[in-house]
């Protein structure tokens, strides 16, 4: 056995069924240990892509997800994709070559010194120098992926480390460290807590990321026998039970005006498993003024790092839950059912930009999408406008079922993720919804649709825009529309079709039904393009910095 | 602010004197002794809250350099 092959062993362990990525000189003893191996390698057409999708893959599984990419500039590539997983809190492990042990140092081709420039996009990165080590390496590298607060780590392995020979017979080396038992969240904390929501009056919960850890089934039994108001960041959405009327909708700058203002009127604001993003408090010393704050999170530093926590329960979120819910049922349970109505009252239905009747809108479309999507889809999303417009209107059934680049925004991320997703979910219909801007950033992945006949379907909605840019332009920038406008886009249409992908030209409002029903229905690949009109905005919208007090539903 | 920290990367070292600089604060002292960990003693002048926000990305640097599971 070789490096390479000791690291598709540990693969095995580890229970990997598939790796994306590209392959290239440093790493190629790695593709000819994946040569006719059962660890399925799915091709990509960008190192950028291989690390989305394997997010998407994580993401939507659970699982850790895993790409792989040769030294140098292969490796670089994979940068922005660590850093939207170690921003969403999104389980991976990267595999890069690096050049042979001898060249490190010397400027070699292709080398660069891909641990230094992942350290602050990682946990933590490894340069394996002794085959021995291979196999202990990627196993910490899985469990340190996985443990508390997920995230991504890279393994960077030299050359002539994947071809050196392996003695199986020899002793092992040393196993790697653990720090024992994670936090677990104190019981006076607990109590603390429980004491303020009983006697709070206007408790407001927002519930984040951390929900995918497995917390759904709690924080529905939490919320629900309280009756409480409840909120999610874009993170989590799918964490409230379909159908159930105390969720507001997702807060923050393109937020709902219920649950935005809700979370000001609130006196007990109960923020489980997320971060208090610039996005969702804007202005942090007037976000929630008349609340005290109850804090949940696995990760001590998120605590006070924006809002100062009043009661910091630090400890796995399925725990904290169940922890309060066996508090709340040792006494009385408050019910907050009349403020929850209240709350729902301050929104009202989503401000509308469509500016004419005979041009595609695409909040009509997305509209019509959400309406008619599988209850059991999985949709991604790329970054910009239409990012938020289906984050305000999408229904997942589990947060599992909804995945975007949420904390670093990186556009080209939606459709890569959709391919990652199908992957990890065969047989559920995935959809990707996308920007022109962000289409055109990973294009070639059409490639690796046709390859594989990946069913992920694109929903691309072509404003001619980089549409958010040109939003801020219009409101903020005195209409100076700099670099935003792409009126000369290329044929979508002709792009898919030429890449073998069956494609939906959407161009009239009053064939929308009918055309979206027939791409939903469709087998396998196939993109939606849909002519939107150029100068939609989304609203509401909270100027960044500013508070719900200053909430725009319009241009002035 | 000063820091007595036990270490098991010594790269954390420079990671955290990056880590001041990017929060606009300044390394007056590091020293560092590597045997099978790392005991290292920094010391930072800087903002309040530039402070706080370093030690607690410290703070996560080192629990990321073990496993708990």
């Amino acid at each position: 056995m070789n490096g390479a092959q000791a690291v598709v062993a540990a693969l095995e362990r580890e229970g990997v069924d598939t790796i994306f990525g590209y392959p290239g000189g440093a790493i190629m003893p790695l593709y000819d240990a994946l040569y006719e191996h059962p660890v399925r390698h799915v091709l990509v057409r960008h190192e950028a892509a291989a690390a989305f999708a394997a997010s998407g893959y994580a993401r939507t599984s659970g699982r850790v997800g895993v790409c792989c990419a040769t030294s140098g500039p292969g490796a670089t590539n994979l940068v922005t994709g660590l850093l939207d997983a170690m921003m969403d809190s999104v389980p991976l492990v990267a595999i890069t070559g690096q050049v042979r042990s001898e060249l490190m140092g010397t400027d070699g081709f292709q080398e660069a010194d891909v641990c230094a420039i992942t350290q602050p996009v990682t946990k933590r990165n490894m340069l394996v120098t002794d085959v021995r080590a291979v196999a202990e390496t990627l196993a910490e590298a899985f469990a340190l992926a996985r443990a508390g607060r997920p995230g991504p780590v890279l393994v960077d392995i030299p050359n002539d480390v994947l071809k050196a020979h392996l003695d199986v017979t020899a002793a092992p080396i040393e196993p790697f460290a653990r720090g024992g038992a994670g936090p677990r969240v104190s019981d006076a904390a607990v109590r603390d807590a429980v004491a303020r929501i009983r006697s709070a009056r206007r408790p407001v919960a927002i519930i984040g990321g951390g929900v995918r850890a497995g917390a759904v089934d709690l924080y529905r039994l939490f919320v629900a026998m309280l009756g409480l108001p409840h909120t999610a960041t874009i993170n989590a959405l799918g964490a409230a039970a379909p159908g159930d009327a105390s969720f507001l909708g997702m807060l923050g700058m393109h937020g709902l005006k219920a649950a935005n203002k809700a979370v000001q009127r609130a006196d007990l604001i109960v923020a489980l498993g997320m971060r208090f993003d610039d996005r969702v408090t804007g202005k942090p010393d007037r976000f929630a003024r008349e609340a005290s704050v109850i804090h949940a999170d696995i990760d001590a530093t998120e605590f006070g790092k924006i809002v100062s926590a009043d009661v910091a329960l630090h400890g796995d979120l399925r725990d904290t839950l169940r922890a309060l819910v066996d508090e709340l049922a040792r006494g009385h349970v408050p019910r907050f059912d009349d403020w929850a109505a209240e709350a729902r009252l301050l929104g009202g239905a989503l401000p509308s930009d469509r500016v004419a009747c005979d041009v595609l809108s695409a909040t009509d479309v997305l509209d019509r999408f959400f309406r008619d999507v599988p209850d059991d889809a999985i949709v991604t999303t790329d970054v910009g406008q239409h990012q938020m417009w289906a984050a305000q209107r999408a229904h997942p059934a589990d947060p599992r079922k909804y995945a975007t680049s949420a904390g670093l925004g990186a556009m080209g991320f939606g459709f890569p993720a959709a391919v990652g997703a199908a992957y990890a979910n065969p047989g559920t219909p995935v959809f990707a919804i996308v920007g022109d801007g962000g289409f055109q950033m990973c294009l070639p992945e059409l490639a690796t649709l046709r390859r594989y006949d990946v069913p992920v379907k694109i929903v691309l909605i072509d404003n001619q825009n980089l549409g958010m840019v040109r939003q801020w332009q219009e409101l903020f920038f005195s209409e100076r529309y700099s670099a935003t406008n792409l009126a000369d886009n290329p044929d979508f249409v002709a792009i898919a079709r030429a890449y073998g992908i069956d494609a939906y030209p959407l161009t009239s409002p009053a064939d929308a039904d009918a055309v979206i029903a027939r791409f939903i229905a469709a087998r396998g690949p196939a993109l939606l393009h849909c002519a939107c009109h150029p100068t939609e905005n989304v609203w509401p919208m909270i100027p960044a910095g500013m508070t719900v007090d200053d909430l725009m539903e319009a241009r002035a | 602010m000063t820091c007595e920290l036990t270490l098991r990367d010594v790269r954390s070292v420079a990671r955290i004197v990056n880590l001041a600089h990017r929060f606009n604060c300044r390394t007056t002292h590091v020293t560092a002794n590597a045997g099978t960990t790392v005991s290292a003693r920094f010391a930072f002048d800087g903002a309040e809250l530039a402070l706080a926000r370093l030690r607690a990305q410290i703070d996560r640097i080192i629990s990321y350099e073990t496993v708990i599971e």
